[in-house]
Order: structure tokens, then sequence, then C-alpha cells
């Protein structure tokens, strides 16, 4: 078998073409348009982006909803949105459309956030390497996966479910090739990412393949 | 002492280490430059004076440059300064002019090493012309603002737009700072040395030295804020806030700042803040050294609450050093203090006098949140806002840029 190859990666921020909104028809019409990467960025990368929050939220939408415009409702709404069940980002991009069109439907005064709380359309360039670090055996896998950087527990556990296969980790499609690694496999598809900073999803992990008797 | 990345081992991980060596590897022998307009005094000589040698250690050959220039090329980049932060300036023709001269005088300098380097990273308005000015450069040239320029006075920012315009990329600290330009625009906060003298552990002694050199109480509260003297760092409305808070309890204040060598109005301010604070011996207004970075590392650490109330800020790494400390920080609403306090979390973000004096007793009032928020806020400053981070995020833009690639993911 072949061995797990530890790749990392760095994303950098940058901003896009479209101009900000400030009011949820605003956000509506832009995040019609732009392009997928934007939303992407803001549902699935903005886990790399440094801040001093850890917000209620997963998704930049939800937290713009609730934090400067006081939707609470649309913030719920959005926030429970789980971006990696949509394997095309169009599917995606149509869900956050119903939800906020609904919205608009429901809303007598459309909110407006205050000057400088605009919600600002970013994407990102993530740059992919390899670290050199090969994993050989699935008992090794949970001390590697503790020495990853976020970067590797980004790229191997989060962006991996957009491509081949499809939905899954690399860590779980490299499991799939030891029989006895069942548990730790189960244990990772089990595991909800949704309210982990990368930090804390390092060490749910580990602790998910130890359950499962890699260690 | 020259820095080197091993240093940081301890504060950060060895894996975010080694992911830094492997990043600088890729880009080993590399010729960078960087420029600005003072070797010392401001954030942006802070930066450098860390990132250039870290850049070295990861295998880039990189070099700081700083232009030369006159009393009146800095008063008139101090202008740009305070126009393209918003404050209403006229730059007259002759001064466009000294801007112009001034560039062209350091471009003759400068120009072999600009013309050669593989990547050149120009921070600020003060030496954006230089690009214009080395027509056989054969590297990409990036812009590095550290200004917060969202609402810049019209005029100042259609004057200097087409120096910029024709780099290759930008840096902006915030995508609030961003403005339309035809390239891309990249966004990396700045962040913090922890083993600067600024920033590095300080013994009990040394704290003790400080507290007793400024006649400080040890009985009292201290609320400390440290900034150049700049009115949009805004001294007299945390003279109006202690003022308000004096009312009801005793406390203390300290106003605490260095000089630039590329800021001449920064004595008028200190004059007012003077007048503003005479005859009360609880307001102890510094001007201390370029080089008192041990001094303002002891006053925030002495500090019960650290203050940065700007009416106007670029990203405000004050608040970052003052989170580092385990303070909670009261912050103007602006900038890139917005990103840094999130309200109960890591601090407070006010918008008068009268707010910060508020928020001030409130935390003078709740010790133990005070200091919970104090430990939350140096985990968040650890992750994100120490200088490893920024520095890997250089890298990857470098490596974007040398890769002519347009996609956005890029295998290296």
């Amino acid at each position: 078998m072949d061995d797990f190859i530890i790749q990392d990666c760095t994303l950098l921020s940058r901003t896009s073409t479209v101009p900000p909104a400030i009011n949820l028809r605003e956000l509506r019409d832009r995040l019609a348009n732009c392009r997928p990467q934007v939303i992407y960025h803001h549902f699935c990368e903005t886990t790399l982006v440094p801040s001093f929050d850890n917000p209620d939220y997963r998704n930049d939408f939800a937290v713009w909803a609730k934090l400067y415009i006081g939707d609470r409702v649309l913030a719920e709404q959005l926030g429970i949105i789980n971006p990696y069940a949509y394997t095309d980002l169009e599917k995606l991009r149509e869900e956050v459309l119903e939800i906020l069109d609904q919205r608009l439907s429901e809303v007598y005064d459309i909110a407006s956030c205050q000057s400088g709380s605009e919600f600002f359309f970013t994407e990102a360039v993530t740059v992919v390497f390899d670290t050199g670090l090969r994993v050989s055996t699935p008992e090794a896998l949970p001390e590697a996966i503790g020495k990853m950087t976020n970067g590797s527990i980004y790229y191997h556990f989060l962006e991996s479910r957009r491509r081949e296969p499809v939905g899954l980790d690399d860590f779980s499609t490299w499991l799939s090739n030891f029989p006895d690694q069942e548990a730790g496999r189960h244990n990772l598809q089990m595991l909800d990412y949704s309210f982990s900073t990368l930090t804390e999803l390092r060490n749910e992990l580990v602790q998910a393949l130890e359950k499962g008797g890699a260690s | 002492m020259t820095k080197n990345l091993s240093s940081y081992e301890g504060l950060v991980s060895a894996t975010v280490i080694n992911e830094l060596r492997q990043l600088g590897e890729r880009l080993a022998g590399k010729k960078v430059v960087h420029v600005n307009s003072t070797r010392e005094g401001g954030g942006v000589a802070e930066i450098l004076d860390w990132m250039v040698p870290l850049m070295q250690d990861v295998g880039l050959d990189v070099s700081w440059e700083v232009i030369e220039g006159t009393s009146d090329f800095f008063s008139v980049t101090k202008k740009f300064h305070n126009g393209l932060q918003g404050f209403p300036v006229h730059i007259s023709s002759q001064e466009w002019q000294t801007y112009r001269e001034v560039n062209e005088t350091n471009a003759v300098r400068l120009r072999p090493i600009l013309e050669e380097a593989d990547l050149v990273v120009i921070h600020d308005p003060q030496p954006a012309p230089l690009m214009g000015l080395c027509p056989n450069r054969k590297g990409k040239w990036i812009w590095r603002g550290h200004i917060d320029v969202s609402r810049p006075t019209r005029s100042v920012w259609q004057g200097l737009r087409p120096f910029v315009a024709g780099y290759d990329a930008s840096i902006f600290s915030m995508c609030q700072f961003a403005q339309t330009l035809p390239h891309p625009q990249y966004l990396i906060p700045p962040s913090i040395d922890p083993l600067s003298p600024k920033n590095i552990d300080l013994d009990p002694e040394e704290l003790s030295a400080v507290r007793y050199q400024y006649n400080l109480d040890s009985q009292k509260p201290l609320l400390v804020q440290i900034s150049r003297f700049d009115r949009f760092k805004d001294p007299l409305g945390v003279i109006a806030a202690y003022k308000l808070v004096r009312k009801s309890q005793p406390v203390q204040l300290v106003l605490a700042g260095g000089g630039a060598s590329d800021d001449p109005e920064g004595q008028q301010v200190l004059e007012e803040a003077l007048e503003a604070a005479a005859g009360d011996p609880d307001i102890h207004i510094l001007l201390l050294p370029s080089d008192a970075h041990k001094t303002i590392n002891a006053l925030q650490r002495l500090a019960s609450i650290v203050i940065q109330k700007s009416t106007r800020e670029g990203f405000g790494l004050t608040v970052t050093e003052g989170l580092w400390k385990g303070k909670p920080v009261i912050g103007g609403d602006t900038g890139g203090i917005r990103l840094q306090l999130v309200n109960y979390h890591t601090g407070f973000l006010v918008n008068t006098p009268e707010g910060a004096a508020h928020r001030i007793r409130f935390l003078l009032h709740h010790e133990k949140l005070r200091n919970v928020m104090g430990i939350k806020a140096r985990e968040f400053v650890r992750e994100n806002f120490l200088l490893t981070r920024q520095l890997r995020e250089y890298l990857t833009l470098f490596h974007i840029v040398s890769s002519n690639d347009g996609s956005s993911t890029i295998f290296i």
C-alpha cells in the first residue's frame, strides 16, 4: 500500500471584484453574481483566515447577518448550512439564494449595517506543497496528525471533500485500504467538524482515530 | 542580535517553523528588496526589523533599503498620511513636485538593486514612485499599504493612484482598506514579534523599575495608551475618558509614545496633550525615545487595561501587543481595531470618551472577567497574530506572484 503523503497548504485572501454589501438585498444580488470561488471562500476557507473571534457560525454570511445587520433568524438559517454537503458550488449558491429570497419576503424593513461593517466579498489563492513527510501505517497516523499544521488539517480533512472521491476526507480514503481500520474510518466520518477551529479539529481527529484503535 | 526562526520554537510549534522553512526553500536565492521611509519609529520599521532577517533565515536573499528625504518631503508625506486617512488636506503642485524629486534622487541610488531584484516590496506611499523610475526592472513589484485608506481624501488618492496602479500586486491589512486598482489586492494583517524587546516576557524587577522610574502608584489601577502623538490616536479623548473615570474611582493614566523621523506633526499634538493634562499628577505623558521598547513593554504589562482609542487607525498593532500581554483592550471602533476587539471577548470597541470611560469602569469592576478575557486574548494572538503567520503569508504571496498562474490553487 502507498504511504500517506502529507501535503500542506497556505492560503492568502484577496479582494474580489464584487462591491461590498450594506444590506440583505445587496448581499443577495451580489452573491447571485459573484465567482464561485467567493462563495467557497466565505463558506469553507474562512476557517484558515486569521481572526480574533471564534464565532457561533462557521460561514461569513451567517456571522455578518448576526453581528452586523442583527438578523438572528437569517443567521440561524445560514449558519446550519454544511457547504461540504454540496458537490457543486452552484447548488450551494442556489440554496443560499433561496434562503435569502425567503427572508427578503418576510421582512418589512431591510436592515443595513453601519458604515465600516459592510460585507466584503473576498476570495483566496491557495498554495499547496508536499511536506516530504509520509505515513506508512495506520498506527502512525494519529501521531502524524497531531503534528500537522492547520493547513495540512484543512487540506486533508476539509478541502479534500471537493476532490475525488468527492465528500470524503483524505484520511478516510487512505484508511479504506486497511480492512482492520473500519472503526477509525467510521469515527472520522461521524466527526462533526462544524464547531471546531482547526486546532481543535486536529485534537478531535487524533482522538477519533485512537478510539478506533489506531495508535 | 540576528533573529532566526528557531528562536520562536516554544512560542509556536516546530511544525509551524518547519512549514515556513519549506515555503522558503522553494524560493531559495530569490532577491527580495523591501523599501520604506524610516529605519526606526513606527510600525513599518518594526515589522521590517524582524521580517528581513527571518526571510533571510528561510533562504531568501533579502535587503532593506530606506529612502532619504528632506524635511519638506516628510511634511508632504505626512500630509499624504493624514489625507489617506480621511483628514482634509491640500497637496500643492510644488509639494507633488517635492515628492517626485526626492524619489528621483533616491532612484539614482537604488536603481541597480531594485532593477535586479526578483521581488520588490514598497511600503506605504513615500517610496511608491520608485517603480516608475526603474524602467529596466525584471522582477515583480508589490505595493504594501499599511494605512487605513478606506475613505481617503479624494485628491490625495487620485494623485497617488498613478504611482501605485502599475504594480503587479498590492497588500492591504484589511479588505476595508483596499481601493480599486488594476491588479490583485491581497490581504495580510500585520503581526507582532513575541521576542522583540517590546513583547518579550519581563522579570518582575524590570516592571518595578519602570513603575519607580515614572512614579506610578502600585495601588491605583493603571490605564495605558501607547501611541505616537498623532491626532488620529485621540490622546485628548483618552484624557477626557480618564477624567470621567476619575470622578468615581482613583485611577492613573499613562500616555506614552515615541516620535518618528517621518512625523513632523507629533510635537504639536504632544503639547496639546500636555496642556489637557496640566496639574493632574496621575496623568503621565511620556515622550519616549524610539528605542524605549522595554519601557513600553513594561508599561503595557503594568496596565490594568490597555487603551487604543484611535479615531482612525491602520491596523493598530498596539492592540495586539496589549492582548499578547494578557490585557483586555478598549479601542476605538475603527480600522483594524475592529478585527481585534470582540466585545466581552478580547476587549471593547468604543466611539466616544464617554464610551471609553464606561468600559474602563466596567472592566475595573469585573476583575475576574478582565483576567479571563486577557487569557483568551493571548491565545488568539498566539494562533493568528504572531509574526510567523505574517511571514507565511508573505512567502505565500511571493509564490503566487512568481508563479504567473492565475488559478486559485497553485501547486509548488
